[in-house]
C-alpha cells in the first residue's frame, strides 16, 4: 500500500499501534482552557461554596466540599449543563484535532453527548469493570478522546490492554475461563499499562483494548472527559448516526454526491 | 404552555423498529425535559411509505407549538417530501423535534443539520456494514 503520510503522521501512527493509545500535548491550549473555564461554571452552580477556591484545589479536592452520597446526582447534574453548552463539543474537537485528521480521518463524525468522569477517592460507586467498549455495541471504527482536567496517575488514571496481549485475552474469554468481569481483570491485569497523563494533554485510545478502572486509592479526585470519534462513512454498529454519533466535518463533495441522481433515461 | 402532539410509527423505519409504547415513553420524557405540553401521539398507518396521519398533524399544526416524533428516521424517506416538511414548519413558525436524537427543526440551520443526518442514512446503505465486516 501506498503511504503518503508525512515523518511525524507515521510516528504518531505507529505509537498508536503499538501502544493502543497516544498521549499529546493539547496543540490548542485557548479551547482546552475554555473547556475548563465551561466545566467550573457547571461545577459552581451545582455547588455553593462559602469562600473561592483556586480552580486546581477545587477539582483535586473536590470530595472534601460534597456529600459523597450525593455524587451520582451531582455528576449528572453537571454532565446535564454541560451538555448544554453549545460551543462545548466544538472546542472538544479542536484540542484533538491534528491527531484526529492522522488517526481516523478528517471526516468525522462525534458523539453527540460528552460524558464526563468523576473519580472521587475510595470511591467504589463509579468504577468501569474492564471492557471493550466494541463489546457492547461500539463499532471497531471509533477512537476515544480522553481529557483529563487534572493530572492523572496510578490508580487516579485509567488503564488499558497492551495491544500484544489482545488474542490472549480473546482467548481467555473464548475459553470461558473467568466468569466474571473481576476475574477477567485478575488474569489480565499483568499485561496493563496503567495512564499517566496531565492537565493539558490528550489521550487518544482504540477502544477495542480492553480498558477500564480501579477504586481511586490516590489522595486526590479525578475529573476527565471522554467522547467517541470515528469516519463518517465507516460502518456504524449499535451507536447510529443520528442518535449517538453526528457529523462534524463533512466535506462538500460528500454532500453534492449524496444529492446526486443519474439522469434518467425513457 | 406549548402544547406539541406526539407521532409515533407502528411500522419499521430504516430498518429500526421500535414498539410503540417505548416510542411513548421516550416522546414523553423528552417533553418534560424540554417543558412541552405532550398531547398523546398519533399512530401513523403500517402501509409502506404512508405518511397519511402525519400530513394530518400538519393540517392542524397551527393550534400547536409543534410535533415531537420519536425518530427523525420516521420523516418521508423521499427528500423532496422531507425537505416540504421542514419547510412547512418554518413557514409556520412552529417546531418540530425529535424524541430519540434530541434536534428539533425550527430554522433552515435545523432542517440543514437533520437533513445531513438522513442524507448520510441512506448513503450508508451503500457502504460496507459491520456484519460485512465480522462474521459475528
Amino acid at each position: 500500500m501506498l503511504n503518503f503520510a508525512s515523518k511525524t503522521e507515521r510516528k504518531i501512527s505507529k505509537d498508536f499501534e503499538r501502544k493502543g493509545y497516544i498521549i499529546q500535548n493539547v496543540p490548542d491550549i485557548k479551547s482546552l482552557e475554555n473547556i475548563k473555564k465551561i466545566l467550573l461554571n457547571s461545577i459552581n452552580k451545582k455547588i455553593k461554596l462559602k469562600k473561592k477556591i483556586e480552580p486546581n484545589n477545587l477539582l483535586d479536592f473536590f470530595h472534601n466540599k460534597i456529600n459523597k452520597k450525593n455524587l451520582n446526582s451531582i455528576r449528572l447534574d453537571i454532565i446535564k449543563d454541560l451538555n448544554k453548552n453549545k460551543k462545548l463539543k466544538e472546542l472538544y474537537y479542536l484540542i484533538a484535532k491534528p491527531f484526529l485528521d492522522i488517526l481516523v480521518g478528517n471526516e468525522l463524525a462525534m458523539q453527540t453527548r460528552i460524558n464526563l468522569s468523576i473519580q472521587l477517592p475510595r470511591d467504589k460507586s463509579s468504577l468501569l469493570p474492564v471492557h471493550s467498549d466494541v463489546w457492547s455495541g461500539d463499532s471497531a471504527f471509533e477512537i476515544v478522546v480522553w481529557l483529563p482536567l487534572v493530572d492523572c496517575y496510578r490508580t487516579k488514571s485509567m488503564y488499558i490492554l497492551n495491544p500484544s496481549k489482545l488474542n490472549k485475552v480473546n482467548s481467555i474469554i473464548y475459553k470461558n475461563k473467568k466468569n466474571s468481569s473481576e476475574k477477567l481483570y485478575q488474569s489480565i491485569q499483568k499485561y496493563i499499562n496503567w495512564i499517566n497523563i496531565k492537565y493539558g494533554q490528550v489521550l487518544l485510545f482504540n477502544q477495542i483494548l480492553p480498558h477500564g478502572n480501579r477504586i481511586n486509592n490516590e489522595k486526590e479526585t479525578r475529573w476527565s472527559f471522554n467522547c467517541r470519534f470515528k469516519g463518517i462513512f465507516t460502518p456504524y454498529r449499535d451507536k447510529k448516526i443520528g442518535e449517538f454519533f453526528e457529523p462534524i466535518t463533512m466535506k462538500k463533495i460528500s454532500e453534492i454526491a449524496m444529492r446526486y441522481n443519474l439522469p434518467k433515461i425513457k | 404552555m406549548k402544547k406539541v402532539r406526539g407521532y409515533n410509527f407502528s411500522r419499521e423505519f430504516m430498518g429500526e423498529r421500535v414498539p410503540q409504547h417505548i416510542q411513548n415513553i421516550v416522546i414523553r420524557q423528552y417533553c418534560q425535559s424540554m417543558g412541552l405540553h405532550y398531547m398523546l401521539s398519533s399512530t401513523e398507518y403500517s402501509m409502506k411509505n404512508s405518511s397519511l396521519i402525519f400530513d394530518q398533524i400538519l393540517d392542524e399544526i397551527k393550534n400547536l407549538h409543534g410535533v415531537v416524533a420519536y425518530s427523525i428516521f420516521q420523516l418521508p424517506e423521499n427528500n423532496l417530501k422531507r425537505n416540504n416538511v421542514f419547510l412547512k414548519f418554518i413557514k409556520n413558525k412552529k417546531t418540530l423535534y425529535f424524541a430519540n436524537e434530541g434536534f428539533k427543526v425550527s430554522n433552515q440551520k435545523d432542517a440543514y443539520r437533520v437533513e445531513m443526518i438522513w442524507l448520510i442514512k441512506k448513503n450508508l446503505i451503500k457502504c460496507p456494514s459491520a456484519k460485512d465486516i465480522w462474521a459475528n
